[in-house]
C-alpha cells in the first residue's frame, strides 16, 4: 500500500513540468478560447458576454466565408490529389531494387526543409516571368516533338510485340524489355529528326499566366463554393509537391509487404495491370490509405504558413484559410482586434478537425482495420 | 497465347523461355531506376534550381537558363585577379587606396557603323533596396579615376546568323580604374560602359552583370569582386547588406544565432520534460494515468489557432493579473515575454508528441532489464537517471534531431511572438522580412540565397542522420 502511494507521488513529480505546461498552454488556453468566443474581447478592454453573436456573425462575414470555402476546397482537393498520386507512384516503383536509400533521401528533401524556404522558392517560381510559366511554354512548344516520340514508341512496341508473339513468346503489350528498346530507339529517332530539321518545336506566344496578383478563379466564373482562386491553386500545387514523397514512401513500405503471390495468382486468372491495381493494390494498402487521408486532411485544414508567407503577394480573399482568418482577426493591422470573433473562428476550425478525425476513426473501425 | 502452355516444351525451349523472362526482369528494374531518377529530379529540382539561380545576378531572368556566368571558370580567374588588383584580396575583393584595376571590353562593330570610343563611368549606385538602402555608405565613384581608353585589338570577324552573315570587326578597349590618394577601403566597384548604338557588346574581362538601354550599356555590379565576392555575391550580400540601421549589426547573423539558441534550448527542455513524463506514463501505476495519456493524444489534435489566443495573452500579461501585478513580472519581464526568445521557449515547451515517443520507447524496454540492473529499494529517480535514461540514448538521439528540425523550421510561434525589433527574429521569420523588403523590388537573388543558407543545417542533419528522420515519420504516423 505504501509503495502504491509512493508510486503516485513519484509519478506526479515526474509529470510535474509537463502537467504544468499542459494546464497553462492547453487546458487553460482551450477554456479561455471557448470563453472568448462568447465575448467581444478586443485585447485591451475587459471582455463582455455577447452569447452566440460571434458564431452568427461568422456566417455573415465575407472574409470568413472565403476562408471556409478556401479551407474546404484546399483540404479536399489536395488530399485527393496527393493520396492518389502517392499511391500510383508507389505502385509504379514497387520493386525491390538496390540503392533505394539514395532515392529515398532525394524524395524527402522537399519535406524536411522549412515551409518558409519551400514557399519562398515557389513564390519565385510562380512569378509572371518565372520557372512555372516557362515550363508551361516549353511544354506547349514541344508538343510536336513529344507526339512524334510517343507515336514512334507505340509503333515500335506494337511491331515488336507482334513479332514476339509470332515466335510464340507470351509478350504483353507493356513488355518491359521491348519497351526499353522502343524508348531508346524512339529517343534516338526523335533526336535525329530534330537535328536534321524535319521536326521542330512549335512557335507559341510566351505563357504569361498570372498566378499571384489575381482575383480570378478556376474555373473562371464558377459559383462561389466551387471556385478555386488561382493563388490558392498555386499553394495547392506546392503542397502536393512537398507532401507526395512522404506519403509515397509510406505506401511503398506497405506495398512491399503485399505478397507477390497475390499478383501472380491474379495474372494467371487473366487480370491485367489496371485490374490488379484496383483489386489487389488498393485493398491491401487500405489501412495506410486511412492514415494518409487523416494526416493529409488535418494538415491541409490547418494550413497557415503558406498564406502568411504569401502575404501581400496575393489578394487576401484568394488565399485566406480558417487558420489564417483567426490570426487575421486577432491582429488585423490598423483595425481593432476582434478576439471574440477570432476565437469563434478557431472553435469552428477545431470542431471541423475533430469531426474529420472522428469520422475517419469510425470508418476505420467499421471497415475492421 | 496461354494455349501454348498446353504443349510440352523441349529442354531448349524451356531455357530460352527462362532467358527471355530474366531479360524482362532486368528491363523492369532498369525502368524502375529510370522512373526513380525522374521522380528524384522532379522533387529535388526546385531546390537545386533555386540554389543555382541564387548565384545569378538576376534570378528572374527570362528565359531561365543554367548558363550562369558565375559558374564559368574564365570569370572565376578574372574575379580573383581583379579582387587582387582592387584590394589585394583575391577572395572578397574591394577597392583600396593605391589600387589599379585593369579592365578590357570587346565590341562587335558591323560594317557601316562608325567606330567610336565607349564611355566608361563608375556610377554612384546603391547596393540593392531594403534594409541596406538607408545605411550611409562610401561610394567608389568618389575615389575612382578611369584612365584613357586604349584600343588593344581590332580584327575583322564575320558573325554567322541563320538569316545572313554579318561582317564587321571586333574591337577591344583596355583601361584601368585607379584609386588615387587616401581614403577608406570600399567594398565594391561598380562600372557602366556605354557604347554608341550599333556597336554590340561581346565580352569583357568579367561578364557584364546586365545589359541596359537596349544593349548599349554594359553594367557591372562590381569589377573588383574577388572569387567568392563574385560567385557567391548574393550570399555575401545577405550578411553584409542586411544590417540594423541603428547598430550596423548584421541581421542575418543575428537571426542565425537566434535560431541556433532557440533550437538548442528547446532540445534541452524537450528532452528533460518528455523523458520524465514518458517514464512516469510508461512505468508507474497511478490514479489519473489514463486520463493524462488521453490528454497527450487529444492535445495533438487541437489546432494551434485555438490555443494561440490565450497563449499569446499569457506571454503578454502573465497567467493571471491581480492589480496589475502578473506572474511574469516575477521572471523579470515586466513588459511581458513577447519579443523574447524566453517567451518563445515557454510557449513552445509543451510537446505532447515527444512525450508520446518517449513513453512508447520506455515501454519497449523490458521491465526485467531495469529490475535486474537495480538493487532493491532504489528510488524511482535513480532508476530513471541511472538505468533507464542511459538505455534510452537512441530515442533521445532521434528526439534531439526531430526537435532541432522542428525548432529550426518552426514558423507559427516565432511569427506570433517575435515581431520587433528585427534582430530578435529567428531565421524563418527574418527570411519573411527579406521577402517583404526585397520581393517587392524583384531582388530575388538575396531572398534565394537566404533561403538556401537557412536550409543547409537541416539538410546536413538529414544526410547524416537519415535513419532518425525516417523513424520520425513512423513515430508521427501512429505506430502499430
Amino acid at each position: 500500500m505504501g509503495t502504491k502511494r509512493a508510486d503516485a507521488v513519484a509519478a506526479y513529480l515526474f509529470l510535474l513540468p509537463f502537467l504544468a505546461l499542459l494546464t497553462i498552454f492547453f487546458l487553460y488556453a482551450s477554456a479561455r478560447a471557448v470563453y472568448f468566443s462568447f465575448t467581444d474581447y478586443d485585447l485591451f478592454r475587459p471582455p463582455n458576454w455577447v452569447g452566440l453573436r460571434n458564431y452568427v456573425d461568422l456566417f455573415n462575414d465575407a472574409l470568413f466565408l472565403s476562408a471556409l470555402r478556401n479551407s474546404i476546397l484546399f483540404a479536399i482537393i489536395v488530399t485527393a490529389v496527393q493520396t492518389f498520386l502517392a499511391l500510383v507512384m508507389a505502385a509504379v516503383l514497387n520493386q525491390r531494387v538496390r540503392g533505394i536509400g539514395f532515392f529515398r533521401a532525394a524524395f524527402y528533401m522537399p519535406s524536411i526543409t522549412s515551409s518558409v524556404v519551400i514557399t519562398l522558392i515557389f513564390l519565385w517560381m510562380f512569378q509572371r516571368r518565372g520557372l512555372i510559366n516557362y515550363l508551361g511554354e516549353t511544354v506547349q512548344r514541344s508538343v510536336p516533338i513529344v507526339l512524334a516520340f510517343a507515336a514512334i514508341v507505340v509503333a515500335l512496341q506494337v511491331a515488336q510485340v507482334a513479332w514476339e508473339r509470332r515466335r510464340r513468346l507470351p509478350a504483353a503489350w507493356t513488355d518491359p524489355a521491348l519497351l526499353v528498346v522502343s524508348l531508346l530507339v524512339a529517343g534516338g529517332a526523335t533526336w535525329l529528326l530534330v537535328t536534321t530539321g524535319v521536326l521542330s518545336a512549335r512557335e507559341v506566344p510566351p505563357v504569361d499566366f498570372i498566378w499571384l496578383q489575381t482575383r480570378d478563379t478556376i474555373p473562371s466564373g464558377a459559383p462561389f463554393w466551387l471556385a478555386v482562386p488561382i493563388p490558392l491553386a498555386a499553394i495547392m500545387i506546392q503542397n502536393v509537391f512537398t507532401t507526395i514523397p512522404t506519403f509515397m514512401l509510406m505506401y511503398l513500405a506497405a506495398l512491399q509487404d503485399v505478397p507477390k503471390s497475390l499478383y501472380e495468382a491474379a495474372a494467371i486468372d487473366g487480370a491485367n495491370a489496371t485490374a490488379q491495381f484496383f483489386r489487389i493494390t488498393i485493398p491491401s494498402v487500405a489501412p495506410v490509405t486511412f492514415l494518409v487521408l487523416t494526416l493529409s486532411m488535418i494538415g491541409t485544414l490547418q494550413m497557415f504558413d503558406q498564406v502568411a508567407i504569401f502575404g501581400d503577394a496575393a489578394p487576401l480573399r484568394s488565399v485566406v484559410t480558417l487558420a489564417y482568418f483567426v490570426y487575421n482577426r486577432m491582429f488585423p493591422g490598423a483595425q481593432t482586434p476582434e478576439v471574440g470573433f477570432a476565437a469563434a473562428g478557431a472553435m469552428f476550425l477545431a470542431v471541423l478537425t475533430l469531426v474529420v478525425v472522428l469520422l475517419q476513426r469510425r470508418l476505420v473501425r467499421s471497415e475492421g482495420y | 497465347m496461354r494455349a501454348d502452355a498446353a504443349a510440352p516444351l523441349s529442354h531448349a525451349e524451356q531455357r530460352a523461355l527462362e532467358h527471355w523472362q530474366a531479360r524482362r526482369r532486368w528491363a523492369r528494374a532498369g525502368l524502375v531506376y529510370a522512373l526513380m531518377l525522374a521522380f528524384a529530379i522532379v522533387f529535388v529540382g526546385p531546390l537545386l534550381f533555386a540554389t543555382l539561380s541564387s548565384l545569378k545576378t538576376d534570378p528572374l531572368e527570362y528565359p531561365p537558363t543554367l548558363a550562369i556566368p558565375q559558374l564559368q571558370l574564365r570569370n572565376w580567374t578574372a574575379a580573383a585577379q581583379l579582387g587582387q588588383a582592387g584590394a589585394g584580396d583575391r577572395w572578397f575583393g574591394g577597392f583600396a587606396p593605391g589600387a589599379v584595376v585593369p579592365f578590357e571590353i570587346s565590341y562587335f562593330v558591323p560594317d557601316g557603323v562608325a567606330l567610336s570610343e565607349p564611355e566608361v563611368v563608375v556610377p554612384r549606385r546603391r547596393p540593392g533596396a531594403g534594409l541596406g538602402a538607408v545605411l550611409a555608405i562610401e561610394f567608389a565613384a568618389d575615389y575612382a579615376t578611369v584612365s584613357e581608353l586604349e584600343l588593344r585589338a581590332d580584327v575583322p570577324v564575320t558573325i554567322e546568323t541563320p538569316a545572313e552573315d554579318l561582317r564587321g570587326r571586333q574591337v577591344t578597349y583596355a583601361f584601368t580604374i585607379a584609386y588615387e590618394g587616401e581614403g577608406p577601403v570600399i567594398d565594391r566597384l561598380p562600372l557602366d560602359v556605354t557604347a554608341d548604338l550599333g556597336m554590340r557588346y561581346v565580352e569583357s574581362t568579367l561578364t557584364a552583370s546586365r545589359l541596359e538601354r537596349r544593349g548599349r550599356t554594359a553594367s557591372f555590379n562590381d569589377v573588383a569582386p574577388g572569387l567568392l565576392g563574385y560567385v557567391l555575391r548574393n550570399y555575401v550580400r545577405t550578411f553584409n547588406e542586411v544590417r540594423s540601421p541603428a547598430t550596423r549589426e548584421s541581421l542575418f547573423l543575428a537571426w542565425i544565432g537566434n535560431s541556433f539558441t532557440f533550437a538548442f534550448v528547446r532540445i534541452v527542455v524537450t528532452l528533460v520534460i518528455a523523458s520524465m513524463a514518458g517514464y512516469a506514463l510508461a512505468r508507474l501505476r497511478f490514479r489519473g494515468r489514463s486520463l493524462i495519456f488521453m490528454l497527450v493524444l487529444f492535445s495533438q489534435m487541437v489546432p494551434l489557432q485555438v490555443l494561440f489566443i490565450s497563449n499569446y495573452l499569457v506571454l503578454r500579461d502573465g497567467i493571471v493579473t491581480i492589480d496589475g501585478f502578473t506572474l511574469s513580472s516575477l521572471w523579470g519581464y515586466p513588459g511581458g515575454m513577447l519579443n523574447s526568445l524566453t517567451g518563445l521557449v515557454f510557449v513552445t515547451a509543451l510537446n505532447a508528441g515527444a512525450v508520446f515517443i518517449m513513453k512508447q520507447f520506455f515501454e519497449s524496454i523490458p521491465r526485467e532489464v531495469e529490475e535486474a540492473a537495480m538493487i532493491d529499494g532504489a528510488s524511482h529517480w535513480r532508476r530513471y537517471w541511472n538505468v533507464v535514461l542511459p538505455m534510452a540514448r537512441p530515442a533521445l538521439g532521434a528526439l534531439t534531431i526531430l526537435t532541432f528540425q522542428g525548432a529550426w523550421n518552426d514558423f507559427f510561434w516565432p511569427f506570433i511572438v517575435l515581431t520587433s525589433p528585427e534582430r530578435i527574429k529567428t531565421l524563418p521569420i527574418g527570411l519573411l522580412s527579406f521577402r517583404n523588403t526585397y520581393g517587392a523590388v524583384g531582388d530575388w537573388g538575396l531572398i534565394l540565397a537566404g533561403a538556401v543558407l537557412s536550409a543547409i543545417p537541416v539538410i546536413i542533419l538529414f544526410v547524416v542522420f537519415q535513419r532518425y528522420f525516417l523513424e520520425g515519420v513512423s513515430f508521427g504516423g501512429g505506430k502499430e
